[in-house]
């Protein structure tokens, strides 16, 4: 590493003119060996000499003192002080001593400075082109037609191109024929899928909520929308802008709230005993930071605890910066299972047209209704005189999980009724209890071991108030709310509870007497479920106790109802009427009373036409409630009504507040109005911040050529490296601003330049001379990344599953990893069927124990933001490729399509694995070293049937039946390309 | 190969694999480490913290004057009361030391002369998943290099055959709590210097086997055959990364024999079981592993490390630490004895302990024969062996309740420091720019503990 970066500086360098830039050569000196004390952070040294700002260091240099300083052995004098442990080369040395011999001219840091398109002629080739002609070279000729078909199709949808996909361009012999393939797969849905892989990296993206428990979460559509919006080529900015602080637009958007899920794809705790307050602070942190490397380049969080040291970025400016992020009403600890709040119901595509279709069956119908009511209001009329003698409740409402028949049972408590079967509902489950009382105790409980203050739910009249709880530990995991206003002693009431399974105080209502009740929340902090660590939750429903001696009912209880949805508010209110039907027939109604008659009408006395459409009315509403319980949520931002107070934290600790601190942007950088996060991220897409078009550009360079201009990709501040091409960078990201940040068409100037389809074979000169290839000396020849190199062994295979978004599957994966490692007592619950062979973009991803091939390949373990590609190449990746069922598996359906594809003789079959794997045809060299692996391996399974057929048998599709002892061979063979350096490798 | 490509891939190897190149910054005492981390924070009071006074105060409620409102977990800041609960295990001295055991550890007691052990160490982090974090990777977040990737990284490995960095895992019978592969990740330095996670049963590393029906032979003929087709593309495109894969191949080739011979006992004698005990014949339990982790020190490897899960004794302690230590103690206590025998012990530091200790109150309800105890960072006990460190040494002390240190404190930083020492590394210069600064193991802390250094 060190030998390479050393020759690497030499080949950026060895062309400088003789002339010192400040910003190429000095300030990256000054930065690493000087700013630690002599930087943004100095006074808090006690240090007045600044060398990050012009005017302190114009002195230094203007009184000799910076070159004598560096010059001297002196003890005492010398600089770096020999204490701090740097040192200045010696030829770091005499690039400081020739600025200052040239004037010392100063600039200002160039990515702090918005980009300037230039004057002259300006292309990716013209700028890349200029710098290899320094070195006397040019771009090397264009890759063959298959090398560039692969390498592009890889490049932009992250799948290698079929056979006949090449075959067609290869023989189009347009001009226009590499364009046309450019736009073919830029209209890919693939494409989407490509350019998401990258932005899930960035934006830490994950299954799980990590940390101890690492329990599930629910983000996916958040992911769908990532793809979805590359595939519609959404502006950039808008992308940006949206999921920076698309719930604060005007009139959001679903699609608007939803992107959103940006900053809440942070991980969450929920280990027992932690103090939620720390977690709040890391979240908030954690949004910061990512925010600060996924658009603007820059390390924001060293600024946590201190001063930046090296950016001008005060400890202040950063909990300004916080402040945009701290006003999301969160709890600091997260939900042991499933989204913790705030969050939104996110259905998918397909179940969006079918609730609109639904809601306009159901608005035909009651239009069908409307037509008809003054009709049926005047049979009704007639018929309503005589009423039946009967409580009586609608057809929707008789459903009830359980209740207990009249008449009104006594309790003296001493009695109390277990049901094994009924109220079974969790924490995250939709459910109302309701019930007539009179008198005092617990009305029904679901508690561990007949305990008051226990884990599980209760519905209670206590000190005349209506008492409600869901609890997972009495301490801190709970729900608890009473009704502000008492019962009146002496007579009965009804009394109902309903709850969303939104786990917050929020999602209860408390009725009494049919009337939505005044509630005090007296805790509102619950994270876990009663089924814990994938137990069951075994306790009975008990009526009249169940939550200790003391606790059970003494007075009467009657129509006990449990149901497993939510009711509404007009149901409630018509199970509180309590009087038989035939006691509406004169009176004057209330509401509820006038309700319960119309309907009793409608289901069992209309004529039979509007019997029939109410029924099927009824049914519609039924089928659409039952529909939104299948929406998927997704973890979204928001903001608090009341703003949350920020404060600065002394050494960035959640208990050492210091001072108070408002919205605000760094002073180093561009101002605009920006008072709240919509402000902030209307700054950040704003052409004249410098950062969001350079650094984009930036990353969109690293995923073509591996390595990006900028080579810290996470860092444009002072310690960020120089770029390799800055003017090319800055008219790229002057273009994307001037196309209206048009992210495909961006994408195409890529990979239309000669820079990009030249060929990547070297010389040994060239290796020597440009051993990383960021003089782009030649085409790029990169390892792809995990993902794709899965994803390209299914394609190639024919086992590829090509569906656009959903929930993340789990394929093949060894067993017992998850068990090694957590606290639950499962284990990962592999695939069947389609499922195991989706792209990677959707496999599931735990944090704690993350897929292992994509690990094995350098995926970012989605813990924290990932924004710079890594690549290593070690013998755990030969054994996947050769060992793993899923490449197994796919050498033997390449196997088979060599057989079934290939034609008769040897020769074209392996001609045609070698197209489907490696998409082009084998050198002669090539086919013999295939032809004699084939013959070994026939020979090889020629007396040994048995092994042929357990080779064959590994993964969960079987083969055409054809000769076990071929297929066997064959798949050898294709293993064997799905093992070579080039099969891995975008060339 | 020919030579120029072998120093082609030599050179790749070093890029891509990101090595600090081998830098011992003085001579060291040890070359390789053996951590027998007890995971879930085994208790200092119930092992090697003897506080004869307890028993005094037994049931008594823990003195503010002691607790001076320090942070609580979440699990007892509600409790009402703290009530003092001694141990119910009887210490006695050992060896010319006189270090106190608790009856729980015979075995490991007999190596009272050989331990270091260091009473007074401390942690930031109160629950499981930030100070197990914290005591990896020097820091309470998950995204820094683990220990063992820092080791990997400076000083490389000794063996072609075998990674630097090596995990296994077993399961305790107490409370368990979860842990992460990111926990022995690389962080933000390259890949290669992860733990790689050694596994009992057949593919003691992922995908190591062949595919059933594939031989060995076959395999060799197979990579024969790759070597060609690499060669090939190597000659026409000179990239240098071919001649590093081509070198990987045959690499993993050897780890398919190397592997399966580490983790084949059949050649160890009778004498190796019944010194580790009965439980060693078992694989994946931890008297297997440190077998394992003894054959992993013969070979070279440079840092091994067991994680033994079920110390979080929350409540039902007494009987829960049992458990933990009979499927601990003479394992542990017979791989001092192995390494020592096989001269092994000299530069191989074996460091046993947990993320942090437990509270000298009980959580919940105390009795004659039963108590719970929280999470405890303000104190606990962590014992080393060997590589350097001073034999039949005792380092710090706590108050009377073993809950605040009392004398020369020491932090997870100061251990990373000293240990880091020990192998010849100034913990200071061992360093790796990312996102603009030069991080380290030890960040701006650490110090090196003197009286440890033997």
């Amino acid at each position: 590493m060190r030998l390479l970066s050393f020759l690497l500086v030499a080949v950026l360098a060895s062309a400088a003119d003789p002339k010192v830039t400040f910003n190429r050569d000095v300030r990256p000196i000054l930065s690493d060996k000087c700013f630690h004390c002599h930087g943004a952070d100095a006074k808090s040294k006690g240090i007045s000499l600044r060398l990050d700002v012009e005017a302190s260091a114009r002195q230094a240099v203007a009184a000799g003192k910076l070159i004598t300083r560096i010059s001297t052995d002196k003890k005492g004098q010398q600089m770096p002080p020999p204490y701090s442990g740097l040192s200045l080369t010696a030829k770091e040395k005499e690039t400081l001593t020739a600025w200052v011999a040239q004037g010392g001219e100063w600039q200002p840091h160039w990515s702090f400075v918005p980009p300037q398109a230039p004057a002259g002629p300006a292309s990716i080739d013209h700028f890349v082109r200029a710098r290899l002609a320094k070195e006397g070279l040019d771009l090397r000729p264009e890759a063959t037609k298959e090398t560039l078909a692969r390498r592009v199709s890889i490049d932009l949808t992250g799948l290698p191109p079929t056979p006949q996909e090449t075959a067609a361009f290869v023989k189009d012999s347009s001009p226009k024929a590499y364009e046309k393939l450019v736009d073919r797969l830029l209209a890919s849905p693939r494409y989407g899928e490509r350019m998401a892989a990258r932005w899930l990296d960035a934006a830490r993206y994950a299954d799980t909520n990590g940390y101890q428990y690492d329990g599930e979460r629910v983000m996916w559509r958040w992911r769908d929308y990532v793809l979805e919006s590359f595939n519609k080529n959404k502006r950039f900015d808008q992308f940006a802008l949206e999921q920076l602080a698309g719930d604060m637009l005007p009139n959001a958007t679903f699609e608007q709230r939803l992107a959103t899920g940006f900053n809440r794809n942070h991980r969450g705790n929920t280990e027992d005993g932690i103090v939620p307050e720390e977690y709040a602070v890391e979240y908030v942190i954690d949004r910061v930071e990512t925010t600060g490397a996924v658009f603007l380049g820059l390390t924001l969080g060293c600024a946590r605890c201190h001063n930046h040291k090296y950016d001008p970025l005060t400890q202040k400016e950063f909990y300004q910066l916080y402040s945009y992020f701290n006003n999301v009403p969160e709890l600091g600890r997260s939900m042991k299972y499933g989204n913790s709040p705030p969050l939104m119901p996110a259905p998918t595509a397909a179940q969006q047209l079918t609730l609109a279709a639904l809601d306009a069956k159901i608005v035909a119908q009651e239009k069908w209704f409307a037509a008809r009511a003054p009709q049926i209001d005047a049979a009704r009329r007639a018929w309503e005189t005589n009423l039946p003698n009967q409580s009586w409740a609608p057809l929707s409402m008789r459903n009830a999980e359980f209740f207990v028949a009249e008449p009104p049972q006594s309790f003296d408590g001493s009695k109390v009724i277990a049901d094994d079967k009924a109220g079974k509902f969790d924490i995250d489950d939709l459910w109302s209890v309701s019930a007539w009382v009179d008198g005092a105790g617990a009305v029904l409980t679901r508690m561990a071991g007949d305990r008051t203050e226990g884990r599980g739910y209760g519905l209670h009249v206590k000190d005349g108030k209506v008492f409600f709880h869901i609890t997972s530990n009495w301490a801190d995991d709970g729900l608890r709310l009473e009704s502000v206003k008492t019962l009146a002693p002496g007579r009965r009431h009804h009394v109902a509870v309903t709850y969303t399974g939104s786990r917050m105080a929020e999602g209860v209502q408390l009725y009494i007497d049919g009337e939505l009740a005044e509630t005090k929340t007296l805790l509102d902090t619950l994270y876990r479920p009663f089924r814990n660590a994938g137990g069951v939750f075994k306790e009975p429903l008990r009526l009249g106790g169940g939550a200790g001696k003391a606790q059970q009912f003494k007075g009467t209880l009657d129509d006990i109802r449990l149901y497993s949805r939510v009711l509404t508010a007009e149901e409630v209110a018509m199970l509180a009427v309590g009087q038989p039907l035939a006691a509406l027939a004169t009176k004057k109604r209330t509401k509820p009373e006038q309700r319960q008659v119309e309907l009793q009408y409608l289901e069992t006395a209309a004529a039979p036409e509007i019997r029939d459409a109410w029924q099927a009315l009824s049914a519609l509403r039924e089928e659409r409630e039952k529909l939104e319980r299948t929406f998927p949520t997704v973890m979204v931002m928001a903001e608090s009504a009341k703003r949350k107070p920020t404060h600065l934290l002394l050494r960035g600790q959640y208990d050492k507040p210091g001072e108070l601190v408002e919205p605000g942007l760094p002073a180093f950088l561009p101002q605009l109005p920006a008072t709240d996060r919509l402000g902030f991220a209307k700054w950040v897409i704003d052409p004249a911040n410098p950062l969001l078009a350079r650094v984009t550009m930036n990353r969109f360079w690293q995923s073509y050529f591996g390595t990006a201009i900028v080579k810290t990709t996470e860092d444009f501040g002072l310690q960020g490296e120089w770029p390799s091409h800055p003017e090319l960078l800055d008219w790229l990201a002057t273009e994307f601003v001037r196309s209206g940040w048009d992210t495909k068409a961006m994408q195409k100037l890529i990979v239309m330049s000669a820079a990009y389809r030249q060929s990547s074979q070297a010389t040994p000169e060239l290796i020597q001379r440009d051993p990383e290839n960021r003089l782009i000396s030649r085409g790029p020849r990169v390892r792809m990344p995990a993902e794709m190199i899965r994803d390209s062994a299914l394609a190639s295979a024919g086992l590829l599953h090509e569906q656009l978004g959903g929930p993340s599957v789990k394929p093949y994966q060894p067993n017992g990893l998850w068990k090694e490692v957590i606290m639950q007592d499962f284990d990962y619950d592999q695939a069947k069927g389609p499922d195991l062979y989706r792209r990677s973009l959707y496999t599931f991803w735990k944090r704690t124990s993350a897929p292992p091939m994509m690990m094995n390949f350098d995926a970012s373990q989605r813990e924290a933001c990932t924004v710079r590609e890594n690549r290593t190449n070690t013998p755990l990746q030969a054994l996947n490729l050769m060992n793993d069922v899923t490449f197994v598996e796919a050498a033997r359906f390449i196997g088979q399509r060599m057989m079934q594809e290939g034609g008769a003789c040897a020769e074209s079959r392996l001609s045609h694995g070698f197209r489907l794997v490696l998409g082009r045809l084998p050198k002669p060299a090539e086919l013999t070293i295939l032809r004699n692996s084939l013959n070994y391996h026939l020979d090889y399974f020629a007396d040994k049937p048995a092994d042929a057929k357990s080779l064959l048998w590994q993964g969960d599709t079987r083969s055409a039946d054809l000769p076990e002892r071929e297929l066997a061979a064959y798949q050898a063979v294709a293993s064997l390309l799905l093992n070579t350096d080039e099969f891995v490798t975008k060339d | 190969m020919q030579r120029r490509q072998f120093l082609a891939a030599l050179t790749a190897l070093l890029a891509q694999n990101g090595n600090a190149a081998p830098t011992l910054h003085h001579a060291p005492k040890a070359k390789r480490v053996i951590t027998l981390f007890q995971h879930g924070g085994p208790s200092q009071l119930d092992l090697f913290d003897y506080k004869p006074n307890l028993a005094k105060v037994n049931g008594e409620e823990l003195p503010e004057s002691i607790r001076m409102g320090q942070r609580l977990t979440g699990m007892t800041a509600y409790q009402a009361k703290f009530p003092t609960a001694a141990s119910i295990f009887k210490f006695s001295q050992h060896g010319q030391s006189g270090a106190w055991f608790s009856e729980l550890l015979p075995h490991m007691a007999k190596h009272a002369d050989q331990w270091t052990i260091m009473k007074s160490l401390s942690t930031e982090q109160i629950n499981h998943d930030p100070a197990v974090t914290f005591f990896q990777t020097g820091f309470q977040l998950a995204g820094r290099p683990s220990i063992g990737s820092w080791i990997s990284y400076g000083l490389g490995s000794e063996n072609q055959d075998l990674p630097a960095f090596i995990v296994m895992i077993s399961q305790g019978r107490g409370n368990s709590q979860a842990l992460a592969d990111r926990m022995w990740g690389s962080g933000f330095i390259p890949t290669n210097h992860q733990g790689v996670k050694f596994r009992g049963g057949k593919d003691p590393v992922l995908y190591l086997s062949n595919p059933e029906g594939y031989s060995r032979a076959a395999r060799r003929h197979f990579l024969d055959d790759l070597g060609q087709l690499n060669q090939l593309k190597l000659d026409e495109y000179q990239d240098p990364e071919i001649a590093t894969r081509i070198a990987q191949y045959e690499m993993a080739f050897r780890m398919q024999a190397s592997v399966p011979e580490l983790a084949d006992f059949s050649k160890e004698p009778e004498s190796t079981f019944e010194l580790y005990g009965p439980e060693s014949r078992k694989p994946g339990t931890f008297a297997a592993n440190c077998i394992l982790a003894r054959r992993l020190a013969e070979r070279g490897v440079r840092f091994i490390q067991l994680f033994h899960r079920g110390w979080d004794q929350h409540g039902s302690l007494p009987k829960q630490i049992r458990w933990q230590c009979e499927d601990t103690d003479q394992p542990s206590a017979a791989l001092i004895t192995d390494l020592k025998q096989r001269g092994l012990l000299d530069d191989t530091v074996v460091l046993w302990g947990g993320e942090f200790g437990r509270t000298v109150y009980s959580q919940g309800t105390l009795t004659a024969t039963d108590y719970g105890r929280d999470h405890h960072p303000r104190c606990f006990t962590m014992l080393a062996a060997g590589g350097g460190f001073k034999p039949g040494t005792s380092y710090g002390e706590t108050d009377d309740y073993s809950y605040n240190v009392a004398k020369d404190p020491m932090d997870v930083h100061d251990l990373h420091a000293t240990l880091m020492h020990n192998l010849g590394v100034d913990h200071t210069k061992l360093t790796f720019k990312f996102q603009g600064r030069h991080y380290r193991l030890t960040d701006v802390h650490g110090r090196v503990i003197r009286p440890l250094l033997g």
